[in-house]
């Protein structure tokens, strides 16, 4: 027999998560690929504009920053490098900040659905991640050409850890997730905090500046002791790796993804606790 | 059959929303450390039973009762506070259909996704895709964004994907009331299907027709508590007589019968069993391309008393306001409907419906009667028994043996174009449905603003079969003149003939028409209300609804098989009329005709015949007109020295009239016959059979 036995207790145990997930892959996919459909359907360049938003993005940054205020890549010091310094942070703070914000008002956006059917709730925030995820596969073609044009040469053969931050960053996203959109649906206060804290991270993290311009700054005024706050932000460590892996050809230190790595895990336990414990009356709150 | 559907004392408490008062006020954080309670509501209270496989469940209730959470509980999209609830089998919700549909997306990427969300594999939908189209008849359009697509397109294929997706259990909020007449019927005939293999039904809905035609067994919710579960029958008799409060239901008592208005359905009871079953009886009109029930007006009774009562239904959305008035008498019911409008409004299509049930086997309509055919287990459309006509007076339907009561339908008021027949329901209503129905082909019907009186039909019980016979012969025989064997019955307009119960006459039997104003005015478009007696002679007085003159009909028995008619004409002011003549429109089984000067037979009647077609050539004035045929009496249609000059017309109908025609035209050389004020004899001569 193929169908299914449930019971009110079935949406709120963890251990059923995994089972769950597998289950409802096709529908995952589906939502993902009918998001991605319809961001670019009635587009006349269609596609082309996952390309060009970060790099009209990338040319606005570098010049406001690199012209207008000066600041300067520890990489060679052009413009050019400048450039690519900057988008690489762009593309990787862009798909944090569109994934953890797009999950955490999905429950309310697919609130005919979530009020409507009976399926495994972490699906929703989990395919608003979707579109986020292939814009970011695109910025990293992009980053890859650009790098090669501007700066003549490719990257080093440490760019196979790039993957291994991007687990960290991912996990770390999908557990932001998880816990903003639950507790979005029950207050909405959620949905407005996450966006302030969005637009103070793109200026906290080093995207169009690097953390030697912020120890710069510290130091000058003696307050160097502050400086490991700055990590305290686990988008600042993973972005300085994706960095050194891709510009210095380093590994970068333990002491760089430690701390976003707890972060990492422990975000993703508690969202997985607390989305599950109110998945079963999400469509109550919604 | 083991359950699968267990509902286990179950209670879902929704806590007050909290929002702003997070912080402050009621229910807030603070009242929380102060210890008040936050408010809570209980909306469903201790609810308990189980649905066997197979089976289908309705859900009724008034507005708020729980039924909608219930229904929300059953499909797993929330869980309850207290209980359990268990479902054994995979669900399709149809709270809402097309759930997840995104507009940008083309029909068939839609049936993919919504499909996926109700747990269907791409394999599966793919195996179904061309039936899901099909039932949908959406066709090409399955191709373009459904944001292209018509409302009832977006609903029809929404509910394909939901009716094919297989669900062991099928979850039904309220979606049948979208969609025209064709596509819920197909959704019924799908319904249905699932039902016959074994699939489970659950319904909620406020329309207790449906519910009734739907569902084995009902659970009856009042505010979040099950008052009943029982068979649907019982349960919407107790739903009905019960859940008295709200404010659009009242009851009327007058001896043995009830009548009860809910909301925009009336029923009436009599001793105690519903006379009304399915849909009882209820109103609509056909406007911008929808159907507009009276069940989905907001209702309200602005006058009520235990025999009486005005109930007004509003349908926001067309600014147009039903008003019922509802009277019990000693064994009749008299329902009015007006419609008031606000701005001038122009409807496409009015139609009453009287449901009554299977058990009504026989029907009278007019002079005529017959049996219902058998409803047919794969009948899935309504089936007209009789031919839609022009209203007349009394319809009636009778039932087999001595179960039941003979019920009688008199048509008090009606419009001048409406037309009644009975008609046979699909296999799922099951019942004898008596239909008004106002349609003036493409024409709109323009109605002003303000108040316009549509309708008023008496329904009465007769106790016995005997009284509703001698009802009947007293009817009649207050327009029926009988000589010998022929009886000529007058109706509105119309006369009758029959010679030994054999009709003589079709289509529109006897009648006379006026040439005003190059208009032919019939006499049965006159308004026939006054009626006299003088001895055997009988006096009918109909007012034209166009020009200043009344008719007046004089039948009177003559000498052996005959009957004497005098028509005369009321002239209000003076009036010029062009042409005019008395016809008779006789069975096709009329073969030969003859006149003063000639005779012939009648040809076939061909599809061709689209008009009335002349078959005699010499029109000089005649006294007679005669027609006769193979077992059938030989007819004389004669006039008198002093009427007007007459000349004799034999004519065919058109083939959709299907009858023999025997004319006394009076046409005058030149000009127009004038008649000046009064009352001019204008046609006089005697019908005589034999």
């Amino acid at each position: 027999m193929n169908s299914l036995v449930y019971t009110d207790a079935h949406q709120s145990q963890v251990r059923r998560l995994i089972p769950d997930l597998i289950r409802s892959r096709q529908l995952l996919f589906d939502l993902v690929w009918k998001d991605i459909r319809i961001r670019y359907r009635y587009a006349l360049m269609g596609f082309l504009w996952a390309v060009l938003e970060p790099l009209i993005m990338m040319a606005v940054l570098t010049f406001v920053f690199s012209f207008v205020f000066q600041i300067r890549s520890t990489v060679g010091g052009g413009p050019r490098e400048t450039a690519v310094t900057i988008l690489v942070g762009l593309i990787a703070w862009q798909f944090f900040s569109n994934a953890v914000s797009s999950a955490t008002n999905s429950l309310i956006d697919n609130r005919s659905l979530v009020t409507k059917v009976n399926f495994p709730r972490e699906v929703i925030p989990l395919s608003s991640v979707g579109i986020a995820f292939v814009n970011l596969i695109i910025g990293g073609i992009l980053i890859l050409v650009l790098y090669s044009a501007l700066l003549l040469k490719i990257p080093g053969q440490m760019i196979v850890f790039v993957p291994v931050v991007f687990a960290i960053q991912f996990t770390l996203v999908i557990g932001l997730g998880l816990l903003f959109s639950c507790w979005n649906a029950r207050f909405r206060d959620v949905g407005y905090m996450v966006n302030a804290s969005i637009l103070f991270g793109f200026y906290a993290t080093p995207i169009f500046y690097e953390p030697a311009f912020v120890l710069e700054r510290l130091t000058d005024r003696g307050w160097e002791n502050l400086y490991p706050l700055f990590f305290v932000n686990p988008m600042a460590g993973i972005i300085t790796s994706y960095r050194e892996l891709l510009f210095n050809n380093t590994l970068p230190s333990v002491n760089l993804l430690l701390w976003p790595t707890i972060c990492a895990i422990g975000v993703l336990v508690l969202g997985v606790i607390s989305f599950r414990r109110q998945a079963p009356t999400l469509s109550d709150r919604l | 059959m083991p359950p699968i559907i267990e509902v286990q004392n179950i209670t879902k408490t929704f806590q007050a929303r909290t929002g702003t008062r997070v912080l402050l006020g009621k229910g807030g954080i603070k009242d929380k450390l102060a210890g008040v309670k936050s408010d809570s509501f209980n909306a469903l209270e201790n609810i308990d039973f189980n649905v066997d496989g197979g089976e289908s469940l309705g859900i009724i209730g008034s507005n708020g009762s729980g039924k909608s959470t219930l229904l929300k509980l059953i499909a797993g999209v929330t869980v309850p506070t207290e209980g359990t609830i268990n479902v054994y089998g995979r669900v399709a919700s149809l709270l809402e259909l097309g759930a997840g549909f995104h507009p940008m997306l083309t029909g068939r990427e839609n049936v993919f996704l919504n499909a996926g969300i109700l747990g269907m594999r791409h394999k599966q939908v793919e195996a179904v895709f061309d039936e899901i189209v099909e039932f949908s008849g959406i066709g090409k359009f399955i191709e373009q964004p459904v944001d292209t697509y018509s409302s009832g397109m977006y609903v029809r294929i929404a509910f394909a994907v939901a009716a094919y997706t297989n669900p062991d259990i099928f979850l039904i909020d309220e979606v049948l009331s979208v969609g025209d007449e064709e596509f819920q019927r197909r959704c019924r005939r799908r319904i249905g299907e699932l039902m016959e293999q074994g699939k489970t039904i659950v319904f909620v809905s406020h329309d207790l027709g449906i519910v009734n035609s739907l569902c084995e067994r009902v659970i009856l919710l009042s505010q979040g508590k099950m008052i009943l579960r029982d068979t649907t029958s019982k349960a919407i008799d107790f739903y009905l007589r019960q859940i008295g409060d709200d404010k659009g239901l009242h009851t009327l008592h007058c001896g043995d019968l009830e009548t009860i208005q809910c909301n925009g359905r009336i029923s009436i009871f009599y001793k105690q069993e519903e006379l009304t079953p399915a849909s009882g009886l209820q109103f609509q009109v056909f406007y911008m391309g929808q159907w507009h029930n009276s069940i989905d007006a907001d209702w309200e009774m602005s006058e009520r008393s235990d025999t009486r009562c005005v109930a007004r239904g509003n349908w926001s959305k067309l600014q147009t306001t039903i008003v019922w008035t509802i009277e019990n008498k000693e064994n009749k019911v008299i329902w009015s409907v007006d419609l008031e409008c606000e701005n001038p409004t122009s409807f496409e299509q009015f139609e009453t419906n009287v449901h009554l049930p299977q058990e009504y086997v026989q029907w009278i309509y007019d002079d005529e009667s017959g049996t219902f055919p058998e409803i047919q287990t794969d009948d899935t459309a309504w089936q007209v028994v009789t031919s839609p006509e022009l209203i007349c007076e009394n319809a009636a339907a009778l039932p087999s043996g001595d179960e039941g009561v003979p019920l009688q339908i008199n048509i008090e008021k009606h419009r001048p174009n409406a037309r009644g027949c009975w008609v046979n329901s699909d296999f799922m209503t099951g019942c004898r449905i008596f239909q008004i129905r106002e349609q003036l082909g493409h024409e709109s019907i323009e109605l002003p603003a303000g108040t316009t009186e549509l309708l008023s039909l008496e329904l009465e019980v007769h106790d016995s079969r005997d009284s509703f016979d001698q009802m009947l012969g007293e009817k009649s025989a207050r327009h029926t003149v009988q000589s010998g064997d022929l009886r000529a019955r007058f109706d509105r307009g119309r006369l009758r003939l029959s010679f030994k119960d054999q009709q003589l006459t079709a289509g529109l039997h006897g009648y006379a028409s006026l040439f005003i104003n190059n208009l032919w005015n019939d006499s049965l478009n006159l308004r026939w209300e006054s009626y006299e007696e003088e001895g055997a002679k009988k006096r009918f007085t109909g007012e034209s609804r166009r020009f200043p003159y009344a008719l007046i009909w004089e039948i009177a028995p003559a000498e052996d098989n005959a009957v004497k008619m005098n028509l005369y004409l009321e002239a209000h002011e003076d009036i010029q009329i062009q042409e005019f003549h008395t016809s008779l429109l006789l069975d096709t089984n009329y073969a030969e005709w003859s006149t003063d000067h000639e005779s012939g037979t009648f040809p076939e009647l061909t599809p061709e015949a689209q008009d009335w077609q002349h078959l005699n050539h010499q029109y000089d004035q005649g006294i007679s007109g005669t027609a006769s045929g193979e077992g059938q009496p030989k007819i004389y249609l004669t006039v008198d020295q002093d009427s007007p000059d007459a000349r004799f017309t034999i004519l065919n109908t058109s083939y959709h009239e299907n009858a023999r025609v025997v004319q006394a035209l009076t046409t005058p050389e030149h000009g127009v016959i004038s008649f000046p004020k009064g009352r001019h004899p204008y046609f006089s001569g005697v019908i005589r059979v034999g």
